[in-house]
């Protein structure tokens, strides 16, 4: 993992000693709210509807088992006794006081973390794929890369002010778990022909209120050339992003505005007119990076386990979880366990401060102390020796975190809607909550098999739910919460955006329509068939009548 | 954003956030504010309500409080007409497992503030 620099830790003390300053002022009323406000959004913290926020920043998901615990120890000390893990891979605290938060900096200092740039107009947070380093199916571990985005982008002083915020993800797969396409900026790591490793850069991809889907931009950008190219991106956006309407302000409106032909030569002209080497980072520096993030050292193991084989035989719910939970590690006898943040009676995201205690333990003693935020809000222990499988599954049911469900129709992406949120517009965690239940029977569940349920409480769609196999948006009318269905959407490497299927539903009718939907797919499904491939094969008119057919 | 001019129908409450701790508050009658929705001051008196909006004032200028705004009150059920309002006022709808806004309110007891 990455390890802060002298530099790093320096400057993340001294911006904590100066917001510590900057609370006592507006406690005393030297600084007004005007004044302070854009000082602590700078710092992750928000007012909420009913609270503060503070929005803690997880570079790329990665975290150690020491920086968990201290999350668990902030929950529990300032907060109440609980954190809820982010579409974007960060980790929130609902209910910190003011007065506490420069102390709960302190306690994230003391473990390399904090909460800047989880805010504003500038680059956030560079997500990635929570298997990074672990998958079978990567080209490389895309870490270094985001590292070095992170490192070029805080505090960035030409891209502090953008015109609205600025999202990155990237991964090194076939398989995006990172959903790149739903970004400002999609990174894939790819392999050219001639063997050399380089970036497919993608363009203009986000959700809100005008979903698109971001578009190929440059095939193949060279490892040196990554800064370079990237910058002369952000300066085009700079420039000609639309800092006159807010909802025309992200880098999707300019390129759709512009046309990709057009902004891609926008792009080559500006990359033409600077000096790379400016920005470019050398090889000794990008070895450095990624000395970072050198492999564990794994043990040569065979992929065969009796004992584990046969206890999977035996325990239908072992059986499930290992189907649904376990990832294919790249080394033999390993593999990434996915831990479920999804359970049948809770809101989708949370963890308490005990369970962060507990998966911290087991991330200790079997999988090099490392551990991953996914953006569908569940928890990766990357490098796990099969053989300790059982053991882990067995600690998970104790910790109440044994759910067998990942990828399946109750794993739901959920923001956290009305019942926290202050731009909401209706509540999504009680319709999660009633899908689930709805649906809690595992081994319906499995005859469902991968379906990908996300739910926005407003237009903002920080729940995705355009990408949503069903994505779900609650909006209100007249102090009446409804909800907005969209089918066929996908996050992943074919990504599109869903179609609305038109009228709005109240709860009830939105639980038993998409019962009825879930039915009408089984019945309808051809061979091995997911929902979306149904759905792409018969289309949206007979889901259509299914949904509104009580009405 | 909050506005201290009221502009709304019927009944009015003064709510804000508290700026130490940030919880939901409303003023009551002796314009001191508390997390307690029942303790808030229900009034239609233009008077009353103009010297609220001006409590208001002083009380974010004397760092008490942030975001103060008037909020609609049903005059039916005496509870915030807006949707959004009764959620602020409830909290969360659905925390299973957890102490209901209510129960922690009741185990932290409620939350008084004024100037003086
Ligand atoms: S989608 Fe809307 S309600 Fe949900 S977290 Fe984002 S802003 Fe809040």
């Amino acid at each position: 993992m990455y390890r802060y620099d002298e530099f790093d830790t320096q400057f993340v003390k001294s911006r904590t000693a100066q917001f510590r300053e900057q609370v006592v002022r507006r406690l005393d009323g030297r600084l007004t709210e005007d004044q302070f406000r854009p000082l602590r959004l700078m710092n992750g913290l928000y007012l909420q509807l009913h609270a503060y926020m503070l929005r803690v920043a997880v570079p790329y998901g990665t975290l150690s088992s020491d920086q968990l615990r201290q999350l668990a120890h902030i929950g529990e000390k300032y907060d109440r006794g609980y954190g809820h893990v982010t579409t974007r891979q960060n980790i929130q605290f609902n209910w910190p006081e003011l007065v506490d938060v420069p102390n709960i900096l302190d306690d994230l200092a003391a473990v390399e973390m904090h909460a800047i740039q989880t805010s504003g107009n500038c680059i956030r947070n560079v997500t990635s794929d929570p298997w990074a380093g672990a998958a079978k199916d990567e080209v490389e571990d895309p870490r270094p890369t985001c590292e070095l985005l992170r490192q070029w982008s805080s505090l960035h002083p030409e891209f502090t002010f953008l015109p609205r915020k600025f999202k990155i993800a990237v991964t090194a797969s076939e398989n995006d778990r990172a959903a790149i396409r739903a970004h400002d900026i999609g990174i894939k790591i790819v392999r050219n022909e001639a063997g050399e490793v380089g970036y497919h850069i993608y363009v203009g991809g986000g959700l809100g209120r005008t979903p698109i889907i971001a578009e190929s931009l440059n095939e193949f950008v060279s490892r040196e050339d990554l800064l370079p190219y990237l910058e002369a991106i952000m300066r085009v956006y700079n420039r000609y992003g639309r800092r006159d309407n807010k909802y025309k302000a992200r880098i999707k409106i300019l390129v759709q505005e512009t046309g990709i032909k057009q902004f891609t030569q926008d792009v080559d002209a500006e990359y033409a007119a600077m000096t790379p080497a400016d920005v470019a980072v050398g090889p000794e520096e990008l070895k450095r990076i990624a000395a970072y993030f050198a492999a564990p050292k794994f043990e040569t193991l065979s992929d065969k386990d009796e004992a584990f084989d046969k206890a999977v035989i035996l325990d239908p719910a072992l059986s499930r979880w290992t189907q649904n939970n376990l990832g294919q590690h790249r080394k033999a006898g390993y593999t990434i366990v996915n831990i479920s943040l999804k359970p049948t009676d809770g809101a989708p995201g949370d963890i308490t401060s005990e369970q962060m205690r507990a998966v911290a333990d087991l991330a200790d003693k079997y999988s090099f102390s490392e551990l991953r935020f996914t953006h569908e809000q569940n928890v990766v222990l990357p490098h796990v020796k099969r053989a300790d499988a059982l053991a882990i599954y067995k600690a998970l049911q104790d910790a109440g975190l044994a759910d067998a469900n990942i990828g399946k129709v109750t794993d739901i992406i959920c923001c956290p809607g009305m019942d926290y949120c202050a731009l909401a517009t209706a509540r999504s965690i009680p319709i999660s909550q009633a899908i689930a239940q709805r649906f809690a029977d595992p081994e319906r569940q499995h005859i469902i098999g991968e379906m990908k349920i996300k739910i926005s409480g407003c237009i903002n769609a920080c729940g995705h739910h355009h990408v949503g196999h069903i994505g779900i948006l609650g909006l209100e009318k007249a102090g009446v919460e409804f909800y907005q269905l969209t089918l066929g959407g996908d996050a992943t490497e074919t990504a599109v955006v869903g179609d609305r299927t038109g009228k709005g539903l109240s709860q009830t009718e939105l639980i038993d329509g998409i019962e009825r939907i879930v039915e009408f797919y089984i019945e309808t499904r051809e061979g091995q068939e997911r929902f979306l491939d149904t759905y792409r094969r018969v289309g949206i008119a007979p889901f259509k009548e299914v949904l509104y057919a009580d009405h | 954003m909050s506005s201290l001019k009221h502009k709304g129908k019927g009944p009015q409450v003064m709510t804000a956030n508290g700026l130490r701790q940030g919880p939901v508050v409303y003023m009551r009658k002796d314009y001191s504010w508390s997390t307690v929705f029942a303790e808030a001051l229900q009034t239609e008196d233009e008077a009353i309500i103009a010297a609220m909006g001006e409590a208001a004032q002083s009380a974010s200028e004397a760092n008490l409080i942030v975001g103060a705004y008037f909020i609609d009150i049903d005059p039916a059920t005496s509870e915030p007409a807006r949707y959004r309002e009764r959620f602020r006022m409830n909290g969360p709808s659905f925390d299973p497992g957890r102490p209901t806004h209510i129960e922690h309110a009741e185990k932290t007891g409620p939350i008084h503030l004024s100037e003086t």
